[in-house]
């Protein structure tokens, strides 16, 4: 029987092949939109990858927010893996999304950013926050206090999501509704829908290959300390 | 009888990173003896000392310690319930003095937040004691290692000394730096304290504090721990006599000391005054050779907020200053659960943003006609805000210091969350300048706009405050 290691090459090289092919296929085989109402029709291309990236990474978010609850309650190692593995993926695909996000944004709205959008924000919070997380975690010595600093911060991250959703419902919204759910009514070309689904499949494949193999690392590296205190140890005494 | 019991620690287990330290450990510290816990480097002696003082995340057990009034109180326990420490002596491995306190301020200090009564007759007393009398009025950072040393180990003895009631002293490594005389000052004041009642706990290698020890933990090589007594003499060396108990002045001392240092080295004020004034002079160039009228008005509420805003996002000089020598640690440890409120208040600026608003509007709107005159009675809102601003962002920069290499982490990236209650603030302020000051209540008007930026500042730094402590 094949090793999880295997199956997460395996679900990473299947995911990744679809995202290209959700690539090809956006220029290829999706419709142009009209215009108006899109002002720049061509651009709307990049939505087969900015949807995907957005889902994919509020799953990854979701990662990062179960595994600091389980450090910060239970302190369990596979809480502290889970929560690096969230925050690693979710920076991942969040960059995907604020990346992707404002290149749309000029071409559509004029402008790269609208700071009264709660999406957008929340989005940009959460990955500046998984950013954090990422450099800190690679710039601070392991220990107790700071998993649990930083396990706060991921926890900070989503307390603040309410908040910036308070702050933002206040101003216009110029983020187009959410696309599936509204299908039928928005007119969503059958063919579109077809390259976004696989688009959206083909990255939460990814999203589950990347996640096993940097969970497998996260414990490796979890095994290498425990071998290098035994050294430690076996030094001092 | 009384209960002699200062210090209990039941089923302890302390963890660091995947490693375990200490594990399943039971102990008590009695009045009137001296602990010496021994083993080699890493072994986990300083771990059980600070852990005492309830300043470690405990993996399971529970620490009591003796109150005057209360008995026994959980200090610390593996559920996160934390109360602040009764009043002690704490003697960190590095010193827990910051360079700009005075030998005579840091002696008052420790003493204010032990509830000692003292008067500048008993601190020469004491520094007289170990050599120090002559330069008490000089800063710590003038004093070389081994006289810094002394001061901080008196520091951990006189909250013991001079109150009658018993009380529990932490020594991490006290003879470390000090020279043979106050070494055997030191062995000879430890025995002395305990014919008072009061109970020690050093951590050490030194062999000649070891010896004066009635009772050794040695932290063995399989992580065991094993106790062993010894009887020893009983001292007639004469130390000076305890005061009386005054209230204890923890948090008030805590922005004392914050007040004085900023006082004597005004890094705080300066560093946050430089790039607003920066700012605001850039920003006066923009508005003199650009028509504002065409940038509109949202523009110029920006500008003038910008060097308030800069100003209260600078990184607090009270984090630099808690770095200096584990200088923070020791105020967490006296301070307790309190800490990180109290910090995030101190360490804030306050007043800052008052001057800077009046004098960017006063800069900026010179040659500007603006219609309505009555914006300069409404500004002391948008300051008001900026103060709940400026407690978030130094709750947020205090909350990046507890990481042990804070300087490796980018703080700007969580402080990105500010910029929505300063978009929240520019917007109310452009609706004033426009229309005028309405105090209306819908999503629109400029004072629920405030009141908005201020609950999300106020959020913030609830949650940065609360979260970690939780």
């Amino acid at each position: 029987m094949p090793s999880t290691k295997y199956y997460g090459w395996g679900l990473t090289c299947i995911g990744g092949a679809g995202v290209l092919l959700t690539a090809v296929m956006g220029y290829t085989y999706a419709p142009l939109v009209q215009s108006p109402p899109f002002r720049s029709p061509e651009a709307y291309r990049i939505l087969f990858w900015h949807v995907p990236f957005a889902w994919t990474s509020f799953i990854c978010f979701c990662l990062l927010f179960i595994g600091a609850i389980s450090w910060f309650l239970k302190r369990k190692e596979w809480g502290w893996n889970l929560f690096c593995t969230g925050s690693d993926l979710g920076l991942l695909f969040g960059l995907g999304v604020v990346i992707s996000g404002p290149i749309w944004g000029s071409a559509e709205w004029g402008v790269p950013w609208d700071w009264g959008d709660l999406r957008l924000n929340t989005f940009a919070l959460l990955t500046a926050v998984a950013l954090f997380i990422v450099l800190s975690r690679k710039a601070q010595p392991d220990g107790i206090e700071t998993r649990d600093t930083l396990s706060t911060v991921g926890l900070f991250g989503f307390a603040l999501v309410p908040i910036t959703a308070v702050a933002t419902t206040v101003y216009q919204k110029r983020h187009p509704s959410v696309i599936i759910a509204e299908s039928s009514e928005t007119g969503l070309d059958d063919k579109m829908l077809e390259v976004l689904i696989l688009g959206v499949i083909s990255f939460w494949i990814l999203m589950a290959g990347l996640s096993i193999l940097t969970y497998i690392s996260y414990k490796m590296e979890d095994e290498l300390q425990r071998l290098l205190d035994k050294i430690d140890e076996e030094v001092v005494h | 009888m009384e209960d002699q019991t200062l210090i209990q620690i039941s089923g302890l287990e302390i963890h660091r990173g995947s490693r375990l330290i200490i594990s399943d450990l039971d102990f008590e510290l009695m009045g009137g003896e001296v602990v010496a816990l021994v083993g080699p480097n890493g072994c986990g002696k300083t771990t059980l000392l600070e852990s005492s003082a309830g300043m470690h995340t405990i993996s399971s057990g529970s620490i009591y310690w003796k109150y005057d009034l209360h008995g026994k109180k959980l200090v610390r326990d593996s559920e996160g319930r934390r109360h602040s420490l009764p009043p002690m002596g704490l003697t960190l491995q590095k010193n827990g003095m910051s360079g700009e306190e005075t030998v005579q301020e840091r002696i008052e200090t420790v003493l204010k937040v032990s509830g000692c009564e003292f008067d500048n007759n008993k601190i020469s007393e004491l520094l007289d004691f170990w050599g120090l009398k002559h330069r008490s009025s000089d800063r710590v950072s003038q004093l070389s290692g081994g006289l810094a040393r002394r001061l901080s180990v008196l520091s951990g003895l006189a909250p013991a000394l001079l109150s009658k009631k018993p009380r529990a002293v932490l020594l991490d490594e006290p003879s470390e730096g000090l020279d043979e005389s106050a070494k055997s000052l030191l062995i000879n004041w430890l025995r002395a304290l305990i014919l008072r009642g009061h109970g020690i706990i050093i951590a050490t290698h030194d062999s000649d504090l070891i010896l004066s020890a009635d009772r050794t933990l040695t932290f063995s090589d399989d992580r065991k721990i094993i106790f062993s007594s010894q009887s020893q003499p009983e001292s007639d060396f004469v130390i000076p006599n305890s005061t009386n108990n005054i209230p204890i002045r923890k948090t008030s001392s805590l922005f004392n000391w914050a007040y004085r240092m900023e006082k004597r080295n005004p890094i705080d004020t300066i560093n946050r005054l430089i790039p607003a004034i920066l700012a605001l002079f850039l920003s006066h160039t923009l508005v003199s050779e650009e028509d504002i009228s065409a940038l509109g008005f949202d523009f110029l509420s920006a500008l003038i907020l910008l060097p308030p805003f800069i100003s209260v996002i600078i990184p607090p000089a009270l984090i630099g200053r808690y770095a200096e020598e584990n200088c923070g640690r020791w105020w967490s440890a006296v301070i307790g659960p309190q800490f990180r409120l109290s910090s995030s208040i101190i360490g804030s600026s306050i007043l800052l943003p008052i001057p800077l608003i009046y004098l960017s509007w006063f800069i900026l709107s010179d040659n500007i006609s603006i219609a309505n005159n009555s914006v300069v009675y409404w500004l002391w809102l948008p300051c008001l805000v900026m103060f709940l601003v400026a407690i978030a962002a130094s709750s947020l920069h205090l909350l990046v210091s507890d990481l042990r290499r804070s300087g490796a982490s980018i703080v700007s990236l969580l402080l990105l969350v500010l910029v929505w209650p300063f978009i929240e603030l520019v917007d109310s302020l452009e609706m004033i300048i426009i229309d005028g000051m309405s105090m209306g209540i819908s999503l629109d008007e400029p004072i629920f706009m405030m009141f908005l930026a201020g609950l999300i500042s106020l959020l913030v730094w609830m949650v940065s405050v609360y979260l970690p402590e939780a």
